[in-house]
């Protein structure tokens, strides 16, 4: 690394079991979330054009995207319980916030409007949630697909959620947040990063204390978890919960800042896909990861498209689609191939051999 | 030199005509006998002999369908492993059953779970009474891993670790729960002589210091002669003896299990 940690030593347990226990991290970390939430307010300043291209493609969707994928880490990462009914759990997360939003006004709050989001998804997570105690490993996934078709079949079918709109799409509109409008995409994007650094910090410090340490048993051993006295049910039913919570605020949110109107559609299948796709390059068991996983899949796809055009290459818009498709599938495979336990981990390999260097051990 | 027992007289388990079968197979037929509060109680026996499944049916893994367990007085038909927990019956397994993903220190806190009370709001802020709690735990925790000699690996994920390492990782997480009752099951088994008289060491020092009653199954006679008050001897099922080293050592009907008879 650029730094030593040589001559910090701990003297507390408390020290020791901190986030970043190394000075220069901390230091690190909230240096970037600063400039996380500076950064742009000044690009939005000198490029506004720019900062809004940069806000509603780029940054907004991959915080969105790694909140959903820190959920889902959790449940699949953490506890071991596979699922594929994320983009159905967002969809509960989004329906639900859009209800609250509609029919009681006076709680139009969007801090509120998320929450309630999120708490009906965790029970809709927990219902489905309950057959994990007899079903595991890859019958599980199956059973979060039939949660997945459920949801995307309610959605579709009972109109009293999309407030009987003949399209079965829903749109939103004067938001605010503690009475402050939010208007621009800068505004989102705040809103966003603000919610997303404080469901953070809440996971890790679930997964690091005996929450966490009660979900990495049922995932190693659920035998012996049993055996020194957690219960499995609620173990795993606290996982689905904490796990769909943070989904549903992630389709929330999606639906409300990101899409402003949306359909069914939006939370579909693939969406599913897409997340568990993140986690399992991102890492699984890794929050850091999950930031990881959902850049690399929201943000590739991005720089291939804009890749040729940089370069000064022309070629038709067909043809860069398929190439997009190509290069983004064959760099899932390199990154599996070069490192089955995702990037979190190729980043931690990194900075235990930059730690040393330049010496190799 | 001759270990000092701790012993007493008074019965901290007992077991009366346990039967246990799976379908047709009769794992376990009508086996009584008691383990006193303080004692070291060896359960031997050849393989198959249903060591293990009398280990299971003590902590509620498996439920005899005939028999009756008392427990600190308690008598119970049928208990559930977490609650065979909550009662002070830790144990270890044959096969290692270490959460293989967390480290040392991780696992040995998994065994100070039923104490740890603070809820999920606590844990999400991870300040105030969570942040105590995890600290007093730690500190606990940090007492065997010294007592187990295992400072060094602290942070290690026990996957990594050799054999030997493992097996006191296990032991230290079942002592993590401040049990009255310690169930070994092959504590031993796959180790070389000084890993086995490494363990011997830290069992007699469980007993000695914690005061803990300790039921251990071993295939090792010499490490079962040594260091338990009583024996039981299993096979197929049945119980074929029970008494001091000495006593089941000259019963004929052990020697015929383990040498085999003359027809």
């Amino acid at each position: 690394m650029l730094y030593r940690e040589a001559g910090q030593f701990k003297t507390s347990y408390g020290a020791d079991q901190a986030i970043f226990p190394i000075l220069q991290d901390r230091l690190f970390v909230f240096a970037l979330i600063v400039l996380a939430f500076l950064a742009p307010v000044a690009l939005a300043a000198v490029a506004p054009g720019l900062a809004q291209y940069l806000f509603t493609e780029v940054l907004i969707p991959f915080l969105v995207f790694s909140l959903a994928a820190i959920g889902l880490n959790i449940l699949v990462g953490y506890c071991g319980q596979v699922s594929l009914g994320t983009g159905g759990f967002m969809a509960v997360g989004a329906y639900a916030a859009y209800n609250l939003w509609l029919r009681v006004p006076m709680v139009n709050d969007l801090i509120i409007v998320f929450l309630f989001g999120g708490l009906m998804a965790a029970a809709v997570g927990i219902l489905f949630g309950l057959p994990s105690l007899r079903i595991k490993g890859f019958y599980l996934a199956v059973a979060t697909l039939a949660a997945q078709f459920f949801l995307d079949w309610v959605v579709a079918r009972v109109k009293w959620l999309t407030n009987y709109s003949s399209s079965g799409s829903v749109a939103v509109g004067n938001l605010t947040v503690f009475g402050i409008p939010i208007e621009t995409p800068m505004a989102r994007y705040l809103v966003i990063l603000a919610v997303v650094v404080v469901l953070t910090v809440v996971a890790k410090n679930l997964v690091r204390g005996h929450i966490g340490r009660s979900w990495m048993a049922i995932r190693d051993m659920d035998i012996a978890a049993e055996i020194i006295g957690f219960r499995p049910l609620r173990t795993k039913l606290l996982a689905f919960a904490v796990s769909s919570f943070y989904v549903g605020v992630a389709g929330a949110m999606y639906g409300f800042l990101r899409l402003g109107a949306w359909e069914p559609l939006a939370f579909d299948i693939n969406r599913s896909f897409a997340i568990l796709f993140m986690v399992i390059i991102g890492g699984l068991g890794s929050i850091l990861g999950s930031f990881l996983g959902a850049a690399f899949i929201v943000l590739t796809p991005i720089m291939l498209n804009q890749l040729p055009g940089w370069l000064g290459l022309r070629m038709s818009t067909a043809l860069l689609s398929h190439l997009e498709f190509m290069v983004f599938g064959a760099m899932i495979v390199f990154f599996l191939i070069v490192e089955p336990h995702g990037l979190a981990r190729l980043w931690a390999v990194a900075k235990e051999k930059l730690r040393l260097w330049p010496f190799p051990h | 030199m001759a270990r000092t027992s701790h012993a007493t007289a008074e019965v901290l388990l007992a077991l009366e005509n346990i039967s246990l079968s799976f379908g047709g197979v009769k794992a376990l037929t009508d086996i009584s006998f008691d383990i006193h509060k303080g004692e070291i109680r060896a359960i031997i026996g050849p393989n198959g002999a249903g060591k293990s499944s009398m280990l299971n049916c003590i902590n509620g893994f498996y439920h005899p369908q005939q028999g009756r367990i008392t427990y600190k007085g308690v008598t119970r038909q049928q208990m559930r492993p977490h609650e065979a927990a909550e009662q002070g019956i830790a144990r270890t397994f044959q096969n290692i059953a270490l959460f293989k993903g967390m480290s040392t220190l991780d696992n040995i806190m998994t065994g100070r779970n039923l104490r740890m009370k603070t809820g999920l709001l606590a844990q999400a802020l991870h300040w105030g009474p969570a942040q105590r709690e995890e600290n007093e735990h730690r500190a606990f925790v940090e007492r065997i891993i010294d007592f187990l000699e295992i400072q060094h690996i602290r942070k290690v994920p026990v996957g990594r670790l050799p054999y030997g390492l493992q097996k006191r990782v296990e032991l230290g997480r079942a002592l993590a729960a401040e049990p009255e009752l310690l169930l070994l099951d092959e504590p031993m088994a796959g180790m070389n002589l000084e890993e086995k008289q490494d363990m011997c060491r830290f069992i007699l020092d469980v007993n000695d210091q914690f005061g803990t009653t300790i039921c251990l199954i071993e295939h090792d006679m010499g490490v079962v002669m040594d260091i338990s008050d009583r024996v039981v001897v299993l096979d197929y099922g049945k119980k074929i003896g029970d008494g001091t080293p000495d006593e089941v050592k000259a019963s004929p009907e052990v020697i015929a299990a383990y040498l085999g008879t003359s027809h």
